[in-house]
């Protein structure tokens, strides 16, 4: 009984489709970057071992296109799950809760550079800030094009009959120069901004477990907190 | 009270001593294998002496010298073919200095190799050669090349797999064709092909051919080569550009040099628009983070 009373209060921030979607893209992504990066630095010993360990150029390129496929697939689940959202639930998409972008984000994004040099009080975020829509609209939108460039890269003679064929030559640097990025970003910025910072350090475990405590909820979700003790103020009335 | 103090206990565990000797060993292994793999073997070629003992492991062992050189002796061409050249004056210093490539009469060679001679007489090495010969002078990459000149006749093993052959091929053509080597080893063929060793993947010769050495300039000749691998490959995809990264690739046609241009164009900004979002995210989360970190610490106080 002593942990459950020494156990922070915890609020249900994700849901657990969200939750396993995530841990896809994790593994998928993962997979992806070792395998795409081994064949771009293929001239290196240490990725021709890394390569021979997948077993061969060949089973390779197999793991590169069937985490590209089950990834997609995830990708396509949260769409159905979007529509579901939509059509059967009857949920409004816009809103202070949305994950779309709106003119909040830009102010909240000059508010913080303001905070970053002392000039003012951190922003008071929503459901989402504006670097987690961000990295879900890059997630989203830049899976869409890595697989058109990628499709375009697994069949090039049926895409030479669509499009001119040096597209093809474009679409391969696209694919990679775009990799680089995502790598690089989510890498770096994502994986600081959620577990790096100072509060939450090391991990942030809320997008695992789907529960966030009461005070994080309320240092990083202000918007958010306050409009449920508003709904939780008019159920008590 | 013992509030301040953090204890920190590390137990040397077997499961621990054990992952750390697994990591070791897989340093190792990745050490030694990068190292044995980054030599690429290269063709070795004989000068007028030749060592017998390569000469023994090689294709060519079976055959005696006089089958190919004539005898001493003996006035007549080797093998009826060619042109008999006397044996170079042996109190002369100075024919030791001479390059037995351009001694031999490789002629000789179409004595067994017919199909691979025809082809070679048909194709832009010969053609090179011929214009070497009316012009006087070899051209500025050097001599235009006979047999001799790719293959060891001395040394050259048989029995090669593909993937050996073909990494020796990269290293032969590349020693003239340095620039296209290195655009071929950019692109996925030659990542593919040279560097994993992958033998479906596409080496000099699969595309120009193995004797007749074509530049690829005509639309249905690449699209020939194409359809060796890709069969449902189309028209369009001929104009696909494989040695795109080559700086000073010769382009002969403006539809070629156009499309080169939109997709050096095209790479530039892709690199850009990568720059650019790196640098300000990172700038971003970087000041970011210290700011968070300075007011953590400024709590603590």
């Amino acid at each position: 009984m002593e942990t459950r009373i020494n156990s922070p209060q915890t609020f249900q921030r994700f849901h657990i489709l969200h939750r396993i979607l995530h841990m896809v893209i994790i593994f998928n992504f993962t997979f992806l970057a070792i395998s795409g990066f081994l064949l771009h630095f293929s001239g290196f010993g240490w990725a021709r071992f890394l390569i021979a360990l997948m077993g061969g150029a060949g089973a390779a390129g197999w793991l590169h296109r069937f985490c590209a496929v089950f990834l997609y697939f995830g990708i396509l689940v949260h769409v159905f799950w979007l529509i579901y959202y939509k059509m059967v639930l009857k949920q409004n998409f816009c809103g202070p809760d949305s994950i779309l972008p709106g003119k909040k984000d830009v102010k909240d994004l000059f508010q913080n550079l303001r905070y970053v040099f002392n000039k003012g009080t951190p922003p008071l975020f929503d459901r989402f800030s504006y670097l987690q829509k961000l990295d879900y609209w890059g997630e989203l939108l830049g899976m869409q094009s890595m697989g058109i460039t990628g499709l375009i890269l697994c069949f090039p003679e049926f895409f030479a009959g669509i499009i001119p064929g040096f597209f093809i030559n474009i679409a391969g640097y696209f694919h990679f120069y775009e990799a680089v990025l995502a790598v690089m970003y989510i890498g770096v910025v994502h994986m600081s901004d959620t577990h790096l910072a100072p509060d939450v350090f090391p991990m942030e475990k809320a997008i695992f477990t789907g529960k966030i405590e009461k005070q994080r909820f309320m240092e990083d979700h202000p918007g958010e907190w306050k409009r449920q003790q508003m709904i939780n103020d008019q159920k008590l009335l | 009270m013992q509030t301040g103090t953090i204890k920190i206990k590390i137990k040397l565990q077997p499961g621990w001593i054990c992952m750390l000797v697994t990591t070791g060993c897989f340093l190792l292994a990745l050490l030694w294998f990068s190292h044995a793999r980054a030599g690429t073997d290269t063709a070795s070629f004989s000068t007028w002496f030749v060592d017998m003992s390569q000469y023994a492991d090689a294709a060519h062992a079976s055959l005696k010298c006089e089958e190919c050189h004539g005898s001493m002796t003996d006035r007549e061409p080797a093998m009826g073919i060619g042109l008999r050249k006397n044996h170079p004056d042996s109190k002369s210093v100075d024919f030791l200095k001479t390059q037995t490539k351009r001694n031999f009469d490789y002629q000789v060679c179409q004595k067994c190799h017919k199909i691979a001679y025809s082809r070679f007489v048909k194709g832009e090495h010969a053609k090179a050669a011929f214009k070497e010969k009316t012009i006087g002078k070899p051209s500025e990459v050097g001599f235009a090349p006979t047999c001799g000149d790719c293959h060891s006749a001395h040394y050259s093993k048989s029995h090669l797999t593909r993937v050996q052959t073909g990494k020796m091929m990269t290293q032969t053509c590349g020693a003239c064709h340095l620039e296209q080597k290195q655009s071929f080893l950019a692109n996925y063929h030659g990542k593919a092909a040279v560097n994993l060793e992958y033998d479906k993947a596409a080496f000099c010769s699969d595309c120009h051919g193995a004797h007749t050495m074509l530049s690829l300039k005509d639309k249905d000749v690449v699209l020939n080569a194409c359809r060796r691998c890709h069969s449902d490959a189309t028209p369009e995809f001929a104009s696909i550009i494989i040695h795109d990264s080559t700086k000073n690739l010769d382009v002969k046609s403006d539809t070629k040099k156009s499309s080169l241009k939109w997709v050096h164009l095209m790479r530039a900004l892709s690199l850009f628009f990568v720059i650019a979002v790196l640098v300000f995210f990172y700038m971003h989360t970087g000041l970011l983070m210290l700011r968070k970190l300075h007011e953590k610490l400024r709590r603590h106080k």
